[in-house]
Formats: C-alpha cells, structure tokens, sequence
C-alpha cells in the first residue's frame, strides 16, 4: 500500500510537492500513504466497528485513564499492524474484539474455526498470546509477530 | 486480613474492556486487580460509584458490573495444572471504602478460566445513559 503518491491524487499537491526541499517532500510521501494503509488495513480486517474502538484508544485514552491505566503504547500498536497485515480470520458470527489494556497495549480476541478462543495483546516488547484450544499461552518478540499471525490466524 | 470465601467481590467493565459482544480477558490479567466488596456497598449503589468515579465518558463509559464469588475464585486457581492461590486483601480508598485487591499474578491463561465464571451484570434501564 506504499505506492499510493500524494503527486498521483492531486495537482495541487504536485505543485506544493515542486516547492519544498526534497528530503522533506520525500518524508511526507512515506508518512501519509502509511496511514492510509493501516486505516484500510483496520477496516478490512476488523471491519467498521473495530476501525472505530482503535481510533478511540489512540484518540481519546489520556494517561491515567481508569484506575491506573497507560496510554496506548506506540510500540503496541505497530506491533498489532504487522500481527493484522499477516493474519486471517475466519469468517464468522462475529469478527475479531479489539480492546485496550491498563498497560497500554492493545488486545485482539476472536475464535478459532472450532469456535474455540483465540487471544494477542500487544506490548511495548511484543506480543502476548492465549489459544483456547490447546490451552497454551506465551509470548513472542516484535520479529516473531508474522509467524505467530499465521498460526494462530490460519 | 483475606476476605472470606463467603463474600462476593464486584470489577467494573467499562468500554475499553466490553465491546457489546466480548469480555476483555484482561478484565483480569496481572497483579494487583482491583475489585470491589458486595459485602461493604451493596450492587445497586455500585452503579452510581462507579459512573463517578471509574467511568469517564463519553468515550469510557460504564458497561457492566462483573461479579464472583471469593471462593469460588480461589477453587478456579487451585484447579490450574500449577496451582495459584488466589486471595482478596481489602483495600479501601477515599471514594470506595469496599475496594479490595488480588495480590497475586494472574496469567492469561487463568483469567480465561475465571471469565466463564463472572455473573454479568447489566445497568438498571432507569440508569442508562
């Protein structure tokens, strides 16, 4: 989704584009396109309702939110983009849970095929994960995020 | 001293733990959970103490009270494969003298046990909002 130009949307832009330093032009090509792409990812993935209780965790959750509650975790929330560029959900019922944690990370529940518990919260380190079915948890690195996706997603 | 196994403990559930169609497991993942004493405030006055105080609206708002039983907690800890035993230590606050704390660690795959077991309580319809 990274080949979405701001040149290509809009001749207005394409002006401004000629008119900034091209190391600065250049950072907001990346920027903006990114964002796009995780909005669109979010709403593939997760549908409507889960596009909008992302937006507000990052949006409205102010530090101390709750009892003892953190703001969402940048780190966290990268980590639950790759974990959801790489997974499937099966199609059901319901679509996936997207909920906020106290420690600020962010936490996706859904089922499996056999209706069978499926649980990521993602963390400033990682990722935490629970599946129902085997009754195993366990935690996994930023760099184990795409292989994790595929098996507990698959 | 622990609560005893005879009393019933309250955790709010507000939006950032409730999406209308599932329970957050992390209601009760981690150390320090607070919970609240039916014994000390009773359920009805627990509505108006938590939209005061725990809720935050427009977008944290109050969902549900979830409600267990101390003993019954304690057996769900005990029955894990490494058991955990599960204690409730009163911890009372300015604005909730019926607050109370599980001190121990409660892991994911724990709480996934505990949840199955919450009574789900749901707003009074005259004080919904």
């Amino acid at each position: 989704m990274t080949t979405l130009s701001l040149a290509a949307k809009s001749s207005a832009y394409s002006l401004a584009e000629g008119l900034r330093e091209p190391a600065a032009a250049s950072s907001i090509r990346r920027g903006a396109p990114d964002e796009w792409a995780r909005e669109e990812l979010l709403l593939r993935k997760l549908g409507p309702k889960g596009w909008g209780r992302v937006y507000q965790f990052r949006n409205y959750y102010e530090p101390g939110w709750g009892e003892k509650g953190r703001v969402l975790s940048p780190r966290a929330l990268d980590a639950f983009f790759r974990f959801l560029e790489e997974a499937t959900f099966a199609a059901g019922r319901t679509g996936p849970s997207v909920f906020l944690t106290d420690r600020g990370g962010i936490e996706l529940c859904w089922e499996d095929p056999n209706g069978k518990s499926v649980q990521v919260e993602f963390t400033t380190t990682g990722a935490e994960f629970y599946k129902a079915a085997t009754d195993e948890e366990g935690a996994v690195a930023f760099e184990r995020l795409a292989p994790l996706a595929r098996r507990l997603s698959g | 001293m622990p609560l005893a196994q005879t009393e019933d403990i309250v955790r709010a559930v507000c939006t950032d733990k409730w999406d209308g169609e599932r329970l957050s497991p992390s209601l009760f993942v981690g150390e320090n959970i607070s919970v609240s004493r039916l014994a000390v405030v009773p359920l009805p006055d627990h509505w108006e103490l938590f939209r005061q105080y725990v809720q935050k609206p427009p977008e944290r708002r109050l969902e549900l009270i979830a409600e267990i039983n101390v003993g019954r907690l304690q057996n769900i800890g005990l029955s894990q494969i490494l058991p955990v035993a599960l204690t409730v230590e009163p911890k009372p606050l300015d604005w909730n003298p019926a607050h109370a704390e599980i001190p121990q660690k409660i892991t994911r795959g724990l709480a996934n046990k505990i949840l199955p077991e919450l009574t789900l309580h749901h707003p009074p319809a005259s004080g919904r909002e």
